[in-house]
């Protein structure tokens, strides 16, 4: 950065008149370069000097005499008197721009905006532009299936809005906010209403209305179904112009298009042919039943996770790697974070807090992380030339300024953190003493642009940071893709890396004088693996594909 | 208590006279460096005011723990750096507040520099008594107590505009002339 631009940032931030952008350019330059936080503490001195200065000089002027004859004492107090009146309007002109600003925080909280702007977002402006959602339903579950027209991912845990879902194939389960439950059975096509309303213009589905959801709506072309509290199906097949509607428990009222509601209790069934409707019997083994969706999604992940069982098995005798954790739960010890590299058992890690949970599948264990103590412990001896790291890992939230994915206990030499911003980028950062002093640290910062966004959170993702001590180059990946790709103008060649005690989900035990920063994460973690290379794109993409849930 | 709660301050009077006197000399006489440190942790002048008043009283409250052979500007930092958080956390966090990374390294570095520092300061009072008095006249005007010099510059037009522009001018040569009088004195 030039230098007329630094001053004028580090002016601006005497006189507080930086914007937020403004302001996040300079936490940047200070972050990254000696010479502009130096300059900054001069600035700061004189400034410092120059208020209490121009304080003793203006208590002197207190106290002469009323009348007094010095020249110059005259010619402060006209320069006053004659700034007055601009301090005056400078002043309304403050309350005007705060009171635009309330407005502009109203109207973005109407649009169900929420804005991040650089590092900050207080809590103040968080609260007051509560965050909205159009919502209606969410897809709980689902079993080989092919979402048309809709942009990928269309994921379990995905927030579905009112619209048109074409379902290929395969098997959903979709909650409706209101209470009711939707198995689609592919293909077919569905629109979401409201919570209480959805039509089915072909294909099957199968809903389930718990007593607060009674009145929800499903509608067929030719016929309405209002839910009594029970469980039915449809069956709809618009290039034959049919329709059936089965009751399975309870009661549903009918509403044909042409002619009487009918109201159908269990066992009954309404088949509408054109414009001509008949009473049929009800057929529940022709419908896909939440249990079997839940057998056929339980399948599916078994052979996910045995394809990744026996890749695990294979990759944790590679010679490359620090560290291996996979995140098994020992029931003998519980606290056990297994290195399953090199059968070294030096570098196992120690839970502490943590709790065992369910990772990407239902037969492989996790662990949570919540509170501000939790962690896992460990200590890699060694120096390396390159890492990767690579985890999964399911974010519930990124509550903390920086929340820590894998931490050396202080930030010495050659030691790497990595972390994600509140703001959801991704940062890897390493530190070296300078050059000129070796008591100083210079921080090698790498960031992604931001990869954390809503829709990321409470899912499985893979993250993954290769550095090269050669290059200076730090790659970031999520899910497989590259995110970010950049050598830092601090790299020095030949700069070793190292670890030492350290930790992931955490950083617990800092140097003296630190204040404790709290950094937990809040979320799961299910693999972690420490590479002593930086594994090439290629590599990270299979390991992904190799790795991912569903 | 929540931690944030500005504590409510307690002198001990019991200490002896010496004991206070000792304290307020070397509070005094650090106070200046004090305040600089505070102000480049905190966003402005009336932060740093608040600071330094808590910062007083639980200097004040450990001076017993003070070894008086030890560096009192190191150990009354210490204590700053902390109220500074305290204050920061505490404050509403839609104000421009450094991150903790960048804190920390201003921190560590305006320790690391507290004697440089000192010296800009002396420097900088050499080179301020050079300046002629419509010159010093100027800087009273926009750094006097109370006012602040942006609202002031910004609102005026064309003519604050120039005043700032002075105002930044005169504070580059002080902050030139006082680096050269620092190079001068290290190679005298």
């Amino acid at each position: 950065m030039n230098q007329s631009r630094t001053d004028f940032l580090i002016a601006g931030w005497l006189n507080q008149s930086l914007s937020k952008e403004e302001f996040a350019e300079l936490e940047l330059v200070l972050r990254s370069e000696p010479d502009v936080r130096k300059k900054l503490r001069w600035e700061v001195n004189l400034d410092s000097l120059l208020r209490e200065q121009a304080s003793v000089a203006a208590s002197l002027n207190a106290w002469q005499p009323e009348g007094g004859t010095s020249q110059s004492r005259h010619a402060t107090k006209r320069r006053v008197a004659a700034w007055v009146p601009w301090a005056a309007a400078a002043a309304l002109a403050v309350l005007g721009i705060a009171a635009f600003a309330l407005m502009n925080r109203g109207n973005s909280g109407s649009q169900g905006g929420l804005v991040l702007q650089g590092d900050s977002i207080g809590p103040a402006l968080a609260s007051a532009t509560e965050e909205t959602d159009r919502g209606c339903a969410i897809i709980t579950n689902q079993w080989n299936t092919e979402w048309l027209d809709n942009p990928p991912p269309m994921r379990a845990g995905d927030t579905l809005n009112a619209g048109r879902f074409e379902l290929g194939c395969g098997l959903a389960q979709i909650e409706f906010f209101s209470g009711a439950q939707l198995l689609l059975e592919g293909p077919a096509v569905l629109e979401i209403v409201s919570p209480w309303e959805a039509i089915c213009t072909d294909g099957k589905a199968r809903v389930r209305v718990p007593p607060p959801a009674q009145g929800f709506r499903l509608l067929t072309p030719g016929m309405k179904l209002v839910d009594l509290g029970t469980e039915f199906g449809v069956h709809v097949d618009s290039a034959k112009g049919e329709g059936e509607v089965h009751v399975f428990e309870g009661e549903v009222e009918a509403h044909p298009e042409t002619g009487k509601m009918v109201s159908l209790t269990e066992g009954m069934g309404l088949k509408r042919m054109g414009a001509l409707y008949s009473p049929m019997d009800a057929a529940p083994a022709d419908f896909a039943s939440i249990d079997d969706l839940k057998d056929l999604a339980g399948k599916m992940a078994r052979l996910r996770y045995d394809e990744w069982s026996t890749w695990s098995q294979q990759t944790k005798s590679d010679p490359r790697l620090v560290a291996c954790y996979l995140f098994r739960h020992w029931q003998d010890w519980d606290r056990l974070v297994n290195n399953a590299a090199g059968n070294d058992k030096s570098r196992n890690g120690g839970a502490v807090g943590a709790r065992w949970t369910q990772g990407r599948w239902p037969m492989k264990d996790a662990l949570e992380f919540k509170r501000p103590g939790d962690r896992v412990r460990m200590k890699l001896d060694g120096e390396y030339e390159a890492l990767t790291f690579a985890c999964w890992v399911k974010v519930d939230g990124l509550d903390r300024r920086y929340n820590a994915l894998l931490l050396t206990d202080g930030y010495e030499t050659g030691e790497p953190h990595w972390q994600i911003l509140e703001d959801g980028r991704m940062m890897f950062s390493i530190a070296y003493p300078d050059d000129g002093n070796s008591e100083k640290k210079v921080n090698q910062i790498y960031y992604s642009p931001v990869v954390f966004t809503k829709s990321k959170l409470g899912r499985w993702h893979q993250l993954v940071v290769t550095y090269d001590n050669c290059s200076g180059e730090a790659v970031q990946f999520v899910d497989g893709r590259e995110v970010s790709r950049e050598i830092s103008p601090l790299y020095q060649p030949g700069r070793k890396i190292v670890y030492g005690a350290c930790e992931m989900g955490n950083w617990g035990l800092p140097t003296k004088e630190h204040q404790f920063p709290v950094r937990n994460l809040n979320g799961c973690l299910d693999e972690f693996l420490i590479y002593s290379v930086a594994l090439d794109p290629a590599a990270i993409r299979q390991m992904f594909e190799i790795g991912k849930p569903q | 208590m929540p931690e944030d709660t500005p504590s409510t301050p307690r002198i001990e009077i019991e200490a002896p006279p010496e004991t206070y006197e000792a304290f307020v000399r070397l509070f005094v006489a650090h106070e200046g460096r004090l305040r600089g440190f505070l102000r480049s942790l905190l966003p402005d002048w009336d932060d740093v005011d608040e600071v330094m008043q808590e910062t007083s009283i639980v200097a004040w409250r450990k001076f017993d723990q003070f070894d008086r052979g030890t560096n009192f500007m190191a150990w009354s930092a210490a204590i700053a750096r902390f109220e500074s958080l305290k204050h920061l956390r505490r404050m509403s966090r839609d104000r421009l507040v450094f991150n903790d990374e960048i804190l920390d390294l201003l921190a560590e570095e305006s320790l690391e520099e507290t004697d440089t520092l000192e010296a800009h300061r002396l420097a900088l009072c050499k080179c301020l008594e050079k300046l002629d008095p419509r010159q010093k006249e100027l800087l009273h005007l926009a750094y006097q107590p109370g006012v602040k010099f942006h609202e002031v510059a910004e609102k005026a037009g064309k003519s604050a505009q120039a005043f700032y522009k002075t105002i930044q001018r005169l504070r580059a040569s002080l902050l030139e002339c006082a680096e050269k009088h620092m190079r001068k004195e290290a190679h005298a």
